[in-house]
């Protein structure tokens, strides 16, 4: 059955070829929609890793005059210790400008034995970070006060980054080499990944480490976690205590609940606007489908009456221009398929391959449907036809 | 003989409508797709408030050190000193307007958070840009040599900060605990004019940055005023000129890279391109790649119609090639037909763009940005009119006119 059907096909393939290349185009477009869609949605489904709410972000612009180098640190540490103090707060910590939700990226590289791990995210910390996220501990400790002198600087990494270069051996303790392999860093901690980028990308490989008293004059944010109570009375205080205390610069409160919608948005809007666009095409393209193969059975009207008059049923009429349909749906997505492969195998984007898989699998299911779906109303008027009407055209 | 083209185009239309309502769907959305994306590119391109003077200005925007042996590379805006040093010295700059990138800070009115995006300008970016001062005037030379602390602030943070009072010149206005009078009010930038959105303006001098301090990276970028439209590529080549004997200053680097660039080139380079590249050609191809990528689904779906209804016409052009009509003769008509079917559909596309800019403006989207349909989008809409119509109609036209004359007649 399936044999004859292509064969019929085979022989109108020319006339076939704009159907098929319809098809072919709109897989691809379809399979860009999932492949985006899959993506964001595997991401969003794995845990934040960290707690954004009643966190404010506290930006100033770092031009203290002093160059003495102990007395800007008396300076800050005195500035934290005032803002811990403040019954409204439950913790405080310096941070480089690459926090979560910001835009700032500050990246770096690992050398452990033998290889190299690129595109590490290197977040600089103050001691009270973890507390301010409230971030999950996964292994080892969070940093003290001794770190900070060891020979070895000691380093926290994420379970990402532990995966990529440990696997499954043990991490705590080791030392990896840094960047240019010169140095050497010590793990300390493994903390659960968090999404630094929005609800919709992945964490990534990131490290922690204590942001020294060097990097203190380089630093221009501070991370504020609030009580509940916290209204925009405090923040307003908390404004111009920043402002009397750093006199030289300005002061920018953000709450990185509204900077987590923002980074959100940014993913967000533009898949909004490339699925409007898509279901749109796709739309076209139905239309365009339905009208095509109507005609082509309007065109057959002969072929149908004489099949009905030797007594094929309806049912089998129908049944046999909507498999039609399908074959030749399944030509085109034979050839979308081999293109689409060519994404996982070679691992285009840096993307999961089981990304592209369910994208290809669902992006098929879709173009089937929506041939089936164009197949069946004029199905159903091919199999409505009379014979003696039909035959009498001839 | 184009006006029995058009009986004809017409009488075809109305005889299958479902056909004519998917071909006219199809265009028509293709085309308001096109036309409300090409609105957003004339509104980032052309000349827009309060940067009127597009011709006749160059713009500086960042500051580029490389060491070409490790392949290092650092890119920020560009110096108040490389502006006030080097290039206010050239000959063929008329003006320079020198603004530094906008920084946000808060005021807190009645329990309420304001957020305030301020920027540093020298006096002449007042006459190089056109803003329109609803009240009050700029700030002058004197009083930025005075490091008076005097503000323009923008129409929205008037009215988020003072409330709906008629005028508040002389009032003052805190910012990170420092009072600033203000002295003039201009009307809202949008968005989209990256480089010269803020909600206050306020003199360089007050800066709390060394603003003297000879670096060439800072804050700052500038738009360069040639005196006449004529003049550009004289003051380009001079800007060029002047960039070959700037010192670089720092031993890390050899290279150095700063570009007087005209508008497009100006926002390509932040895009695609880096200091020695402007972009443009990069940026261009892929907006052609993927305007060709959008059209394809649409083009493949028309021709796929097109085919179809033609040969529900067999006879007819049968009849028509019997009679000595040639293969051109068919195909010119074809296209034409193709064309108006193009155009109703893009007279249709114009009013639903019009909708969507319409629904577009007055829900206000994006902030401030008040997209039209102008000339040149119009202009841009009929090319794409004639491109689609064209490219839809030809491959059908060709292969109508192959129609062999006895097979088509023999066919009724």
């Amino acid at each position: 059955m399936v044999k004859h059907l292509f064969k019929l096909i085979w022989n109108k393939r020319r006339h076939n070829f704009l159907f098929l290349s319809e098809i072919l185009v709109s897989f691809l477009v379809i399979f860009a929609v999932f492949s985006f869609l899959v993506y964001y949605y595997m991401n969003y489904r794995k845990p934040m890793g960290l707690a954004y709410d009643r966190v404010w972000s506290v930006n100033y612009n770092s031009n203290q005059q002093s160059k003495n180098m102990d007395s800007l640190v008396i300076f800050y540490e005195d500035l934290q210790k005032a803002l811990k103090s403040m019954p409204m707060v439950e913790a405080v910590s310096y941070t480089s400008n690459n926090f979560p939700y910001s835009s700032g990226i500050m990246t770096t590289g690992l050398s452990p034995a033998g290889k190299k791990v690129y595109n590490v995210n290197n977040y600089m910390v103050g001691d009270d970070y973890n507390k301010v996220w409230k971030m999950t501990l996964l292994e080892g400790r969070w940093f003290n006060p001794e770190d900070k002198v060891a020979r070895n600087k000691a380093i926290i990494i994420n379970e990402s980054l532990r995966k990529e270069i440990f696997g499954k051996a043990p991490a705590i303790g080791k030392s990896v080499g840094d960047y240019e392999d010169k140095g050497k860093l010590k793990i300390i901690g493994v903390v659960q990944d968090f999404k630094a980028n929005g609800d919709f990308w992945p964490a990534g490989y990131a490290l922690f480490s204590p942001l020294d008293s060097g990097y203190l004059k380089h630093t221009n944010v501070l991370l504020v976690k609030v009580r509940p109570e916290a209204d925009a009375g405090f923040e307003s205080s908390l404004y111009k205590f920043m402002a009397s205390r750093l006199k030289n610069s300005s002061i920018e409160i953000q709450h990185l609940s509204e900077m987590r919608d923002a980074k959100n948005e940014q993913t967000i809007i533009p898949m909004l606007i490339f699925m409007i666009i898509a279901s749109f095409l796709i739309i076209n393209v139905a239309l365009g489908l339905f009208g095509v193969l109507w005609y082509n059975i309007n065109q057959r009207r002969g072929e149908i009456g004489l099949r009905r008059a030797l007594g094929a049923s309806g049912n089998s009429v129908s049944g046999q221009l909507i498999s039609e349909s399908l074959i030749l749906a399944t030509m085109s997505l034979a050839v979308g398929c081999f293109f689409a492969l060519q994404f996982p195998i070679m691992n285009v984007f840096n993307v999961p391959s089981i990304v592209y898989v369910i994208a290809i699998f669902l992006s098929i299911a879709f173009i089937y449907v929506l041939v089936f779906v164009c197949a069946l109303y004029p199905g159903k008027q091919a199999a409505a036809i009379h014979p003696a009407v039909a035959l009498h055209e001839e | 003989m184009l006006r029995n083209y058009f009986k004809i185009a017409i009488a075809v239309l109305k005889r299958r409508k479902f056909f004519t309502f998917i071909s006219l769907f199809g265009i028509s959305f293709t085309l308001t797709i096109l036309m409300v994306g090409t609105a957003f590119l004339d509104k980032v391109i052309s000349p827009d408030y309060p940067d009127y003077k597009r011709e006749r200005s160059l713009y500086v925007g960042s500051m580029e050190l490389q060491n070409s042996k490790e392949g290092w590379l650092n890119r920020s805006n560009v110096s108040f000193y490389f502006f006030d040093h080097y290039v206010s010295r050239l000959k063929s700059v008329e003006k320079i307007g020198i603004s530094s990138y906008s920084k946000a800070s808060n005021a807190y009115i009645n329990k309420k958070k304001i957020v305030i995006n301020y920027k540093y300008t020298n006096a002449d970016y007042w006459r190089v840009l056109e803003y329109r001062f609803l009240e009050g005037k700029p700030y002058a030379e004197q009083q930025i040599l005075h490091a008076e602390r005097v503000a323009v602030i923008s129409k929205a943070i008037k009215k988020a900060y003072f409330g709906d009072v008629s005028s508040v010149v002389g009032q003052y206005i805190s910012a990170d605990e420092v009072n600033y009078r203000v002295i003039g009010v201009v009307d809202n930038v949008a968005k989209t004019m990256r480089n010269f959105a803020g909600d206050m303006f306020l003199p360089y001098t007050v800066s709390k940055e060394n603003y003297k301090k000879p670096d060439l990276m800072g804050s700052y970028s500038a738009v360069l005023l040639a005196r006449s439209k004529a003049d550009v590529p004289k003051m380009k080549l001079e800007f060029d000129q002047m960039m070959k004997k700037v010192p670089i200053g720092n031993k890390e680097f050899d290279r150095l890279y700063c570009n007087a660039d005209y508008f497009f080139a100006s926002i390509t380079r932040g895009i695609t391109g880096d200091g020695k590249d402007s972009g443009i050609t990069k940026a261009v191809s892929v907006l052609v790649a993927l305007v060709i990528l959008f059209l394809l689904l649409p083009t493949i779906n028309l021709v796929n119609i097109n085919i179809t209804r033609i040969m529900e016409r067999s006879s007819e052009i049968g009849v028509r090639k019997a009679f000595g009509a040639s293969s051109r003769t068919l195909v010119y008509q074809f296209i034409v037909e193709n064309m108006i079917l193009t155009f109703l559909g893009g007279l249709l596309g114009l009013l639903f763009s019009a909708l969507m800019i319409y629904f577009f403006n007055s829900w206000n989207l994006m902030d401030g940005v008040r997209l039209s349909l102008n000339f040149s989008v119009l202009m841009y809409s009929f090319l794409a009119c004639v491109f689609f119509g064209l490219i839809s109609g030809v491959y059908p036209a060709w292969r109508m006119s192959r129609l062999n004359v006895v097979k088509a007649l023999k066919a009724q």
